[in-house]
């Protein structure tokens, strides 16, 4: 992980005021600080006992509405053919797209040298993984028979009876199966290090045993540095293609459809770019409150924001011009089909739908452009908050009225989610929070030895060498 | 093992400390520090990690299987969706893809924890708590009769604490 | 092992429980499913295999037709009903309402056996008691010297036990009893009468040229809906010669829609344009009082002249002197010489003999009121629901009746009034007759054992005389199927030969005479700016067929409205009024009022409002009770002067979403229903470009004729390759033979009248659930559930796999004028198995598949329900079960006991959560296949085919073997009128539709 070596001359100078790919923590004195400013962070607290447990009700509240669900059958959630997916699809692929941002910056940034990752990358793979365990569930809830949904696995049985290959949904299942194992392994990789660091602070005996068996007998050797290091590199080069990727598979359930709306080439790009953005977000919902309350914010400081700030407007105007794209193919095809749908989806029927999401998505992010609100933490929580929102009313839009407005005029339609719909939405993001405030209190939410990385290593005389 | 651990608050200390053993020949040297540093890795000078080898096999295997579990099952079972070719080879290039990636990780995985001889039991012999934290770590395996010339390079370079191990 | 020792277990216990426990767990372990008994006869019955259907022939009495049917009866219990294909009448045909009488049969709410009044309720009782208690009632009445004044109100009938019944009631000092039937039209017959000197002449289409229809609904159920619509549908089928329709009438009904022209002359005004059609009056004078440009009706009359004794004139008018009118009608054949031509009074129908006027029962209706009736007998009439408030209040009058007998089967409104009901069998379940066409008598034989401890009518009549000793002389028969056999002619023998035959000409007893009923006097118009068009539901009629869940649920053919009531009215009106669809409108009228939602319909004058009886029922089961209004409410008179209202119309504040099955009346130019103008066919103009059907843009897609999929070909992808190795199934030498047929299906629509019997049939056939019932909606909140009737079906979640689109061109600005110029196109729209299948590829489990023979298979039991291959599909076909319908434990069951007796066994009942489709009717495929094989030989052209071809009485749909040119399919597939729908998106479909045939305007003044 040899990335981002200190830069001698830069040592001591307070950081300069404009993020650049190789962040600075001028706050960090040397390593014993950054154990103990990270190790600090762990230990409960009265506020965490209270989120874990409003996580923990909204979980069982989504629970208990699938059991409910189960029982009746699908009857009971709003769909209303030819509305056929309805929010389980669209909280699906909102979760997917969450789960991007992660390995993004744990992996493309990492091959990019981006050292602003350095401090977030932990936090935002652990949501990941979160993340996209949060998305596999949806696709079992969607099923009209979940008790069978194995039958989309190739598993070997009697009949020799396979999955449809040629299915999207198959392609959906390895493409989200993969991309769980691969996080989930990339970032129990990286916490391996951070983990033997907890063991040898650790007091308390049993907590030490757990530890070791966790951090499989870590030594900081050469030799296992060096191993670490090519494996770290290449489990990165793996990743950088599977999340791009993941999200084009889960477009391709769309696009390989010849639904009016969903029949389109530009999907997986858009689909990818959307997902970064919408990554990115939500790592601002986690990471600006969790500087704050785990006054780490000399660790990620207004530079980090700010650099985030620019790939979420750069990824914002992809999107953008994804959106306008789309509309222009829709009138420049002829296809009337086609034209009648997107009329109806930007100004008819689902008119407030569409605007909902090219506000949040288009427009509110061009406020980045000002770098005073690019360095401003309270501005860029509640943008995420409207950038999470805008979307889920992205794949609202592409769902929905795509269904609802087909080639067969006699069987047009509307769409209203249930309560039963409602319950899943408020269950996942439960289910979610409660893995996550469950991580950040037992493993460090940050990178101890990517850290240390940065900062500069006592020397005997003065600060010469270290720098090739 | 028999060897001799000596303790650095410094990185030039340490360095200094290597380059010295190893010119000596004194025994097989382990390095250990809380981070990669790039200044340890230029002392140490170890071959390339061949952890890509792995990397390479399980990505070729991985291929392999996806696109033959999704033709032969096609072909076990011909039925025809769509119109379109009982096993098209188009559209399981995705399987394919996913598999390597999938298998190729894991054996990446797999290489890293064998070259690097993890998980293993213990972690005593010839380490120390600190390591992990701010200090770095030199030890030399040698016998007895080496020992006390190690120790006394170890501390001539300015190792905090030096101890012999085994 | 120490077995020997006789410790542990002896190796033959062992055995047993090894046994035992194998038994229990591949019991238990089997299926998550209920685990079912399968027991085998122990005695077989005669001439029964199981599994194998019989047929029985029958008559069907659901209405005045009495068409000859087939009951397919499965082990024991009728499954389906056919038309009988030797009937004169139905030729094989049959409609929504026979269709239908299976669930009459099976209805859950039938009376399961006699019951008595106590105090406020009905308990069930034993027939001995229920008989003793008749007996004595009638004794009591007898002594008392009161029998003159027994009232007995049966359901019009019109073969031996109307006569039957007379008889009785003679012999018991009592009146002859009131035929009542709400729905005869009783105008027209009485017209008949004086005009032709029959009730009801023949109609012959085939000699038509010209059909001037005064809204005589000929298609929606006038008349005798199969004959008539098999007959109309063969005559337009010469495209060339065809007649031509006109319809007059202030309402587009479903014949109207199937007119050439629509005259949308001003209620009342019928007369008028008589007068001037017939010469005695002139067209300024018809237009000032009809609304109809002059023009319009000089041309009527001139086409009407043209067409000669090829005219034929219908009035169906009701209301002020609707007679008048009827004869002044009848002059207009009279004057062409059409009648022996077109009209046909020698091969008349016998069905209206000896029918009351509702005047017959108004005067009972006045006894009853004035408490001098001591006894009252009902039987399937349902006077109490059918009787207009204004005409009187009967459920009063009849309360005034001493002692109130129902023999009614069902709970209606009227029986519910009774003392004592003794539940008659249904027809499938009973011996009778019923007269037809020309006098024909059509016999009526049992199908299968009662489904409940009910007795024949003319059983238990024969029981009361027996105990009464004055009596029981007159009725030496054991029961009335003795007494029948006694009375026919030849006998036992001459009865066995004539239960062979499809209708014989001899009857029992001489048909009943009874005077000609006259309709009511005309009752006052009533005063308001809207004329109120009251007209009889074509699926439910009068409300008799609300109990039956395929009725409520098979969308209005016009408004394509189930499971509610409305109030149509012309979108000018509506926008007017400030109205939107569902908008609820308050009718009044000098009758009553009733409330519904707005439905905003093209086919209504704008000065006009209509609605449709059959539903507001408060009784009469769990299908029929507390679905709509009952518009009877409205009439200002009698059930038989529907006509001619006048009434204000209200806007409601409130508003509730229409239970409709329509998303967009308009085809948005996308070439789903297409048609072809006559002189295009002919040659004589050039057709209109591929633009209106191929999706602009796109590169125009010529139609080559026939099916572009040939034998699956494209269909087997790497399997048409003749170099491929393994082709399973898809192999031509396989021994499933498979490969070598492409199932497919043509669909005329310039046949198709959009009656939608197709649908009924697939409902029956495939035991397909009904989801509109109040009880099966889903719920709101954890709490509440929503009871709205039909709510699924606002939720689009109807479950028909072929349902009839009905689609307007034309009349585009509506809103603000009103033109009566437009066109419908009626498509029957089920699944197309495509060649090229959309839903197939993106199915993750195989459960869609093609198979070699071309049908789009879908496989139940491994559908794990993504509904994937739903969104993929065009044409929208596919549905879901998203309730349990299929389970008895859920309340959305859709077959409860013992309407699960009428599923068809070789149909799976479909499962939560899985994908269902039309099938092309499967079961029946593999049926003549094997049937084929099983004789050694090839299938034969034409063997067989699916119950939507089956029944439909258009004849409109045909499927066969299109790989075989002996097929009829084959040949139709290449007409030049075919054409697939979607084309442009390369599904290579099995279905082919043969573009309607628009005829210029019979009337139009530029024509002339």
């Amino acid at each position: 992980m040899a990335t981002t070596a200190a830069h001698p001359e830069r040592v001591g100078i307070r950081g300069p005021n404009i993020a650049s790919a190789d962040v600075q923590l001028p706050a960090v004195r040397d390593y014993e600080q950054v154990d103990r400013d990270i190790i600090a962070t762990l230990g409960f607290t009265k506020k965490w006992f209270l989120g874990l447990g409003i996580a923990v009700l909204a979980m069982l509240c989504g629970l208990s509405a699938w059991l409910y669900q189960i029982y009746w059958g699908l009857g009971q959630a709003g769909y209303e053919p030819p509305v056929m997916w309805g929010n389980y699809i669209i909280t699906f692929v909102f979760w997917v797209g969450i789960g991007h941002a992660g390995t993004l910056i744990s992996a493309i940034l990492y091959l990019f040298r981006a050292g602003f990752r350095t401090s977030i990358y932990r936090a935002a793979e652990a949501m990941t993984v979160f993340a996209v365990m949060t998305a596999g569930l949806f696709p079992i809830i969607h099923i009209g028979r979940p008790w069978k949904f194995f039958w989309l696995l190739p598993y070997p049985n009697w009949r020799l009876l396979f999955p449809n290959f040629k299915s999207p949904l198959v392609w959906d299942v390895f493409a989200i199966s993969t991309y769980l194992t691969i996080s989930t392994t990339f970032l129990f990789i990286g916490l391996i290090p951070d983990i033997a660091v907890l063991r040898d602070k650790e007091t308390n005996p049993t907590r030490k045993r757990i530890l070791s068996i966790l951090s499989l007998g870590w030594r900081n050797s050469d030799r296992e540095w060096r191993h670490f290091a090519k494996a770290y590199l290449f489990l990165a080069a793996f990743s950088t293609p599977l999340v791009l990727s993941v999200h084009s598979v889960v477009s391709f359930d769309f696009a390989m459809a010849q639904t009016p709306g969903w029949h389109a080439s530009i999907f997986p790009p858009y689909f990818v770019a959307g997902a970064i953005f919408s990554g990115f977000a939500m790592v601002w919902t986690i990471a600006i409150p969790m500087r704050k309350w785990f006054k780490l914010e000399h660790y990620i400081t207004l530079n980090h924001l700010d650099a985030t700030a620019k790939v979420v407007l750069f990824t914002s105007m992809v999107v953008g011009c994804a959106y306008l794209i789309e509309f222009f193919i829709a009138w420049y095809s002829g296809v009337r089909a086609e034209q009648e749908f997107f009329w109806n989806r930007v100004f008819g029927q689902w008119w407030w739908a569409a605007w909902i999401m090219l506000l949040c998505n288009m427009a509110l992010p061009m406020s980045l452009w000002s770098q005073k609100l690019r360095r401003n933490p309270a501005w860029l929580f509640v943008l995420s908050l409207f950038i999470n929102l805008g979307m889920w009313f992205e794949r609202f839009v592409i769902v929905v009225p795509s269904l609802s407005h087909e080639f067969e005029p006699w069987q047009w339609g509307g769409y209203t989610p249930s309560w039963i719909d409602m319950a899943f939405l408020v269950g996942s993001f439960g289910w979610f929070f409660m893995w996550f405030l469950l991580f950040v209190k037992q493993l460090p939410v940050m990178a101890i030895a990517e850290l240390k990385e940065i900062v500069a290593p006592r020397r005997l005389h003065g600060h010469d060498g270290g720098h090739h | 093992m028999q060897g001799v651990l000596g303790a650095f608050h410094h990185i030039d200390a340490t360095v200094a400390a290597i380059k010295d053993a190893k010119a000596r020949r004194l025994g097989d040297l382990t390095v250990y520090t809380p981070t990669i540093n790039h200044e340890l890795d230029d002392a140490i000078d170890a071959p390339v990690s061949v952890v890509r080898r792995f990397t390479l096999v399980g990505g070729l295997l991985g291929v392999s299987f996806g696109y033959w579990v999704a033709i032969w099952s096609s072909n076990y079972w011909p039925l025809v969706t769509g119109g379109k070719a009982i096993a098209s080879w188009i559209p399981y290039t995705i399987i394919g893809f996913e598999m390597m990636v999938l298998v190729g990780a894991l054996s990446t995985v797999a290489g890293m924890f064998i070259n690097s001889r993890i998980p293993r039991l213990t972690t005593t012999t010839g380490y120390d708590a600190r390591f992990s934290a701010g200090h770095f770590g030199v030890f030399i395996a040698c016998d007895a009769g080496k020992a006390e010339q190690a120790e006394a390079i170890l501390r001539q370079h300015g190792a905090v604490e030096v101890r012999r191990e085994g | 092992m120490s077995t020997e020792a006789g410790t542990g277990v002896k190796r033959r216990e062992f055995l047993k429980i090894l046994g035992a426990t194998g038994a229990t767990t591949a019991a238990v372990g089997c299926s998550s499913e209920q685990v079912g008994k399968l027991i085998p006869y122990v005695a077989h019955p005669d001439n029964t295999v199981p599994g194998v259907s019989q047929y029985y022939a029958t008559t069907c009495r659901e209405c005045a037709t009495a068409c000859g049917v087939l009951a397919e009866v499965r082990d024991g219990r009728p499954i389906k009903l056919d038309g009988n294909p030797a009937h004169a009448m139905s030729r094989g045909a049959i409609c929504s309402t026979g269709l239908s009488a299976v669930q009459g049969l099976y209805n859950p709410d039938r009376y399961r056996s006699p019951m008595v009044r106590e105090g406020n309720t009905l308990k069930p009782t034993t027939w001995d008691k229920a008989l003793a208690l008749l007996a004595q009632k009638l004794g009591e009445v007898k002594s008392r010297g009161q029998a003159g004044n027994v009232v007995f109100l049966n359901q019009h009938e019109a073969g031996t036990f109307p006569g039957f019944l007379d008889q009785w009631l003679a012999a018991n000092g009592m009146p002859a009893h009131l035929s009542v039937d709400p729905l005869a039209p009783v105008a027209t017959i009485a017209a008949n009468q004086q005009a032709y000197g029959a009730a009801w002449p023949g109609l012959d289409f085939g000699a038509a040229k010209l059909v001037v229809s005064f809204g005589a609904d000929f298609l929606d159920g006038w008349g005798h809906p199969v004959p008539q619509q098999l007959d109309w549908a063969d005559a337009r089928a010469k495209i060339e010669g065809a007649p031509r329709l006109v319809y007059i009438g202030a309402r587009r009904s479903l014949t109207g829609l199937n007119a050439d022209q629509w005259i949308p002359a001003k209620p009342g005004s019928e007369m008028a344009l008589c007068a001037a059609l017939t010469g005695k009056g002139t067209a300024a004078a018809a237009a000032e009082a009809s609304g109809v440009p002059a023009g319009t009706i000089e041309a009527l009359a001139a086409a009407i002249t043209a067409a000669g004794s090829g005219t034929m004139a219908l009035c169906g008018v009701t209301g002020a002197d609707a007679v008048a009118c009827g004869t002044m009608v009848a002059d207009i054949n009279k004057q062409q010489g059409a009648v022996g031509v077109t009209i046909k009074p020698a091969a008349g129908h016998g069905g209206y003999a000896g029918l009351s006027s509702f005047a017959d029962v108004a005067a009972a209706m006045q006894k009853m009121a004035a408490g001098t009736v001591p006894l009252a007998f009902v039987r399937g009439a349902n006077p109490a629901h059918t009787t207009p408030a204004a005409a009187g209040n009967f459920a009063q009058a009849f309360g005034k009746v001493a002692f109130k007998v129902a023999f009614s089967a069902m709970p209606d409104e009227t029986a519910e009034l009774c003392d004592l009901i003794l539940p008659d069998h249904h027809w499938l379940e009973s011996w009778g007759d019923a007269v037809g066409m020309s006098g024909q008598l059509g016999l009526q034989q049992p199908t299968l054992d009662p489904v409940f401890d009910t007795r024949a009518t003319g059983d238990v009549l024969i029981q009361v005389a027996k105990m009464d000793q004055a009596l029981a002389a007159k009725y030496p028969a054991a029961d009335y199927r003795s007494w029948y056999i006694g009375k026919f002619p030849g006998g036992a023998s001459g009865f066995t030969a004539a239960l062979t035959k499809p209708s014989v000409a001899g009857a029992p007893l001489a048909a009943r005479t009874a005077a000609t009923p006259v309709p009511g006097a005309a009752p006052a118009a009533g005063t308001g700016e809207f004329f109120v068009h009251v007209f009889p539901s074509p699926t439910l009629g009068d409300g008799r067929g609300a109990n039956k869940p395929w009725l409520q649920e098979l969308p209005d053919p016009v408004s394509k409205i189930a499971w509610q009531s409305w109030v149509e009215i012309h979108p000018s009106t509506a926008k007017k009024l400030g109205v939107t669809e569902g908008t609820h409108l308050t009718i009044e009228t000098a009758g009553g009022k009733v409330t519904a939602p707005a439905y905003i319909y093209l086919g209504v004058r704008p000065d006009t409002v209509a609605i449709a009886l059959g539903q507001g029922h408060t009784a009469y089961g769990r299908f029929a009770k507390g679905v709509g209004v009952n518009a009877y409410a409205l009439l200002a008179g009698g059930w038989d002067t529907a006509g001619g209202l006048k009434g204000k119309v209200t806007v409601a504040a409130e508003s509730s979403p229409l239970v409709t099955t329509e998303g967009s009346a308009r085809q948005h130019g996308r070439g789903i229903g297409q048609a072809v103008t006559l002189a295009a066919l002919m040659g004589q103009e050039a057709e209109e470009g591929h633009g209106h059907h191929a999706i602009p843009g796109l590169p125009s897609q010529d139609f080559q004729s026939g099916l572009k999929s040939p034998i699956a070909a494209d269909a087997q992808g790497e399997f048409a390759d003749p170099q491929g190795k393994d082709k399973g199934m898809y192999d031509p030498a396989h021994s499933s033979k498979m490969e070598k047929r492409r199932w497919a299906m043509t669909i005329d629509l310039a046949r198709c009248t959009g009656c939608s019997a197709c649908v009924t049939a697939c409902y029956s056939e495939n035991n397909i659930p009904t989801v509109g019932a109040p009880y099966q909606g889903r719920a709101l909140s954890p709490s509440q559930w929503d009871e709205r009737p039909g709510a699924n079906i606002i939720k689009g979640r109807e479950m028909a796999w072929i349902r009839l689109e009905r689609y307007f061109e034309g009349a585009n600005d509506a809103e603000t004028t009103f033109s009566a110029d437009f066109d419908t196109r009626f498509v029957p729209m089920m699944c197309q198995h495509c060649g090229n299948a959309p839903c197939e590829p993106v199915c993750p489990v195989y459960a869609t598949y093609h198979s070699p023979d071309g049908l789009n298979v879908q496989v139940y039991n491994r559908c794990v329900g993504t509904r994937y291959c739903s969104n993929n599909c065009p044409y929208k076909v596919r549905y879901f079960n998203w309730f349990g319908y299929g389970e008895p434990a859920r309340r959305q069951y859709a077959w409860p006991e013992p309407m699960h007796w009428m599923l068809n066994p070789d149909v799976t009942v479909r499962g939560k959560g899985v994908m269902e489709k039309c099938t092309f009717c499967v079961q029946r495929i593999r049926e003549a296949e094997h049937r084929a094989r099983s004789e050694g030989q090839e299938m034969a052209a034409d063997a067989f085919t699916t119950a939507c071809a089956q029944a439909c009485p258009s004849r409109a749909i045909v499927f066969g073997d299109a790989a075989d040119e002996n097929w009829t399919v084959a040949k139709l597939a290449y007409d030049r009128r075919a054409y697939h729908v979607f084309e442009e998106l390369n599904t290579y479909t099995a279905v082919v539709y043969l573009k309607k045939v628009n005829h210029p305007a019979p009337a139009s003044p530029a024509k002339g």
